[in-house]
C-alpha cells in the first residue's frame, strides 16, 4: 500500500477538475477564474452554452488568418501559374484572344481560394488546438466521460502560473463544485 | 465579439431636428423634376433619370418583399425585430406602382424598341409576344398588382397576430410566402427586363433578373441593418435589437455582397467566353469613355470594399463601419443602376447630371414620408411572433395544454 501511494505522488499532477451540475455554475465558476487571473484552464460542457467564450475571456479565434492567408495564396497562386503556363511557357492563340486575360483565369484561381482557404481553415485549427494526439491526461479520470452525457468540468492546469493546490482547489470550492479531484499527467 | 463600440453600447439619439428632411427632398426634388421634365431640351434626361431613380427605390420595395418571405420560409426567429421594416418596405409597392406612371407615359421615347419595325428588326420579332405595347403594360400593371397583394397580405397577417397573438396567422403568412416566392421570381423579372435590360433589346442575358434581385436585397440588407440601429439608439428597437441580431443582418449583407459580385462575374464572364457580337456590343459600349472607369469602381467599390472590409467577425457590429458601408452601398448601387441604364441615351461616358439627383430626391422624400407614416401608425415590430421569445433567448414554460401559442386564444 505505501509503495502504491509512493508512485502515486511521484507522478506530476496534470490540473485540477472541478464538476459541476448546471450551466449557470459553470459559467459563474468560469468567471471566477478569469478574475482570478488564470491563463492555462478549460472548461468542458456536453454541449455548446452561449456567453461561455465571455465569461472564460476569450479572444475571437486566429483561426481566421489562417484561412485568409490561405485564400489569398489560392488566388495569386492561381493567377501567377495560368499566366505563366498560358502566356509564357506554351502561348496558343485561341479565338483572338489575349494570352492572359484574368476573366477566364478566374474560375480556377477562386476555386484555388477557396480550397486553401479551408485548407488553412482545418490545419490551423488543428494546429492551434495541438491535434492530433493520442492521448490526453484527462482521459484517466473516470468521471470525466460525463463531460458528454450531463456534467460539467472547469479544469485548471498545474503549468498555470497562478496555480497553487491548496488556494485553486478553494476557489473552486467556493464556486460550488462538490466533486474536485486532481488528474495526473 | 466584444470590441469597446458594439451596437449595444449606443448613446441614445434625437432625431426630431431632422424630422422636415423627406419633405425638403420632396420639395426641392419636385420642383426640380418638374422644371426637367416640362422643358423641351431635358425632357429626355429626365426620363432616364427618373427610370434611374425608379430602379434604384424598387430595389428597397422589390428587397424588403424578398426578406419577409425569406424569414417565414426558413421559419426564422432571429429576423422578428427587423421583419416590421421589411414589410414596411414592400408595401411602398402602390407608391412605386404611382411613380410608374412618368416611365409609362415617356415609355416611346425611353424603350427604342417600340419604335423599331419588327418586320426589319430580327432581335425584335424574335421576341416579339413579350415586347410589344400591350404587353409592357399589362406586365407593368400585373407586377404591380401581385406585389401590392403579397405585401399586404404579408403585413395584414403580421398586425392581425399583434392584435390576436396564437400560430394561425404565421401559417398564413408561410402559406403566402411558398406562393409569393414563385410570383416574385416571376414578376420580378419581367420587370428587370422590360424596364431596363429592354433598353437594348437587342441583348439577352438570362442572368439579368437573378443580378437585379442579387443588386436589390444587397441594398436592402444594409439600410435596413442602418434603419434598425438608429431605432434601437432612438428606443423602439431597444429590447429587441441585441447583438445577434445585427451579426446575422450584417453576415447576409455580407454573403450577399459575394453573391453579387458572383451573379456580376458569372454574367460577364458567360458572354466574353462565347464572344459572340450580339452580346458583347451590350459590355463593349460599356467600356467606352468613362463607364470603364465605373465598371471599375464597381468591381472594387461594389465588390472588393465592403468584401475585404467585412471578412473580420468584429465587423458586422462595428456601428461607424456599417453606416459607412451603407452611405457607400447607396453610392454604388447608384453607380449600379446608371451602368445598366445610362449607355443608351450618354454613349460617351458618365454623366452625373442635376436631374439624377431631383429625381433621385423626390423619389427617396417620398417613400421616406410613406414609410414614416406606416411605421407611426404600427407596432415597431412583430409583438406576439411565437418565435419572439426564442428570439430573444427566454424560455417561457409551456401552459396546461401545450405551449399557449398553439391555440389562437391561447395568448389573449
Amino acid at each position: 500500500m505505501a509503495e502504491v501511494l509512493t508512485t502515486d505522488s511521484m507522478a506530476a499532477p496534470y490540473g485540477i477538475v472541478a464538476e459541476f451540475d448546471t450551466p449557470a455554475a459553470t459559467m459563474h465558476a468560469a468567471e471566477m477564474i478569469r478574475d482570478s487571473g488564470f491563463k492555462r484552464w478549460d472548461v468542458f460542457t456536453p454541449y455548446p452554452v452561449h456567453g461561455m467564450d465571455e465569461a472564460m475571456g476569450m479572444r475571437s479565434s486566429r483561426v481566421g488568418w489562417f484561412s485568409f492567408i490561405g485564400g489569398v495564396t489560392g488566388y495569386t497562386t492561381g493567377m501567377i501559374m495560368i499566366w505563366w503556363m498560358n502566356a509564357i511557357d506554351y502561348p496558343i492563340v485561341i479565338g483572338g484572344k489575349p494570352m492572359f486575360s484574368p476573366m477566364s483565369a478566374f474560375p480556377p484561381s477562386y476555386e484555388l481560394t477557396i480550397l486553401l482557404g479551408s485548407f488553412g481553415a482545418l490545419f490551423g485549427m488543428l494546429f492551434m488546438n495541438r491535434l492530433p494526439r493520442l492521448h490526453h491526461p484527462l482521459l484517466k479520470y473516470g468521471r470525466f466521460k460525463q463531460a458528454t452525457h450531463d456534467k460539467f468540468f472547469v479544469v485548471v492546469e498545474t503549468s498555470d502560473p497562478k496555480y497553487s493546490a491548496v488556494e485553486t482547489r478553494r476557489l473552486l470550492e467556493s464556486a460550488g463544485s462538490k466533486n474536485i479531484e486532481v488528474v495526473e499527467e | 465579439m466584444s470590441s469597446p463600440t458594439t451596437t449595444t453600447e449606443l448613446a441614445p439619439l434625437d432625431l426630431s431636428k431632422w424630422r422636415k428632411v423627406p419633405m425638403i427632398l420632396i420639395v426641392l426634388g419636385g420642383i426640380g423634376s418638374a422644371v426637367g421634365a416640362f422643358s423641351e431640351s431635358t425632357r429626355l434626361q429626365f426620363g432616364y433619370s427618373w427610370l434611374q431613380a425608379f430602379m434604384f427605390c424598387l430595389s428597397f420595395t422589390m428587397g424588403g418583399m424578398f426578406l419577409t418571405m425569406a424569414h417565414h420560409l426558413f421559419d426564422a426567429s432571429w429576423s422578428i425585430p427587423l421583419r416590421r421594416i421589411n414589410e414596411h418596405l414592400s408595401c411602398l409597392a402602390p407608391v412605386m406602382a404611382v411613380l410608374f406612371i412618368p416611365i409609362a407615359l415617356m415609355a416611346k421615347s425611353l424603350y427604342p424598341w417600340m419604335t423599331s419595325n419588327p418586320a426589319e428588326d430580327h432581335a425584335l420579332a424574335s421576341k416579339l409576344p413579350l415586347l410589344t405595347m400591350p404587353m409592357f403594360y399589362a406586365i407593368a400593371v400585373f407586377c404591380f398588382v401581385c406585389w401590392t397583394v403579397i405585401a399586404f397580405g404579408l403585413r395584414g397577417a403580421s398586425l392581425r397576430q399583434d392584435v390576436t397573438g396564437g400560430a394561425a396567422p404565421t401559417l398564413r403568412m408561410r402559406m403566402i410566402s411558398a406562393i409569393g416566392i414563385f410570383v416574385f421570381a416571376l414578376t420580378f423579372t419581367l420587370a428587370a427586363i422590360l424596364w431596363m435590360k429592354a433598353l437594348m433589346h437587342e441583348w439577352f442575358s438570362t442572368m439579368y433578373g437573378v443580378w437585379y434581385f442579387a443588386a436589390s436585397t444587397w441594398i436592402t440588407l444594409i439600410t435596413v441593418y442602418n434603419i434598425a440601429l438608429i431605432l434601437k439608439r432612438m428606443g423602439p428597437l431597444s429590447e429587441v435589437m441585441k447583438e445577434k441580431q445585427f451579426y446575422f443582418q450584417g453576415s447576409v449583407f455580407f454573403a450577399f455582397t459575394v453573391f453579387y459580385a458572383y451573379v456580376t462575374f458569372a454574367q460577364y464572364f458567360i458572354i466574353w467566353n462565347a464572344n459572340m457580337p450580339e452580346e458583347t456590343f451590350w459590355y463593349v459600349l460599356r467600356e467606352k469613355g468613362s463607364w470603364w472607369d465605373i465598371s471599375m469602381l464597381i468591381i472594387f467599390g461594389h465588390f472588393f470594399v465592403p468584401f475585404l472590409a467585412l471578412l473580420r467577425i468584429d465587423a458586422k457590429l462595428t456601428p461607424w463601419l456599417m453606416a459607412f458601408l451603407a452611405i457607400w452601398a447607396w453610392i454604388m448601387h447608384f453607380c449600379d443602376m446608371s451602368f445598366n441604364i445610362m449607355p443608351v441615351f450618354h454613349k460617351e461616358g458618365f454623366v452625373l447630371h442635376w436631374l439624377d439627383l431631383t429625381t433621385l430626391a423626390f423619389m427617396v422624400g417620398v417613400l421616406a414620408t410613406v414609410f414614416l407614416k406606416y411605421f407611426a401608425a404600427h407596432p415597431p415590430y412583430p409583438l406576439r411572433d411565437p418565435r419572439m421569445a426564442e428570439n430573444l433567448g427566454v424560455y417561457l414554460p409551456p401552459g396546461p395544454t401545450g405551449p399557449s401559442y398553439i391555440s389562437e386564444s391561447g395568448a389573449h
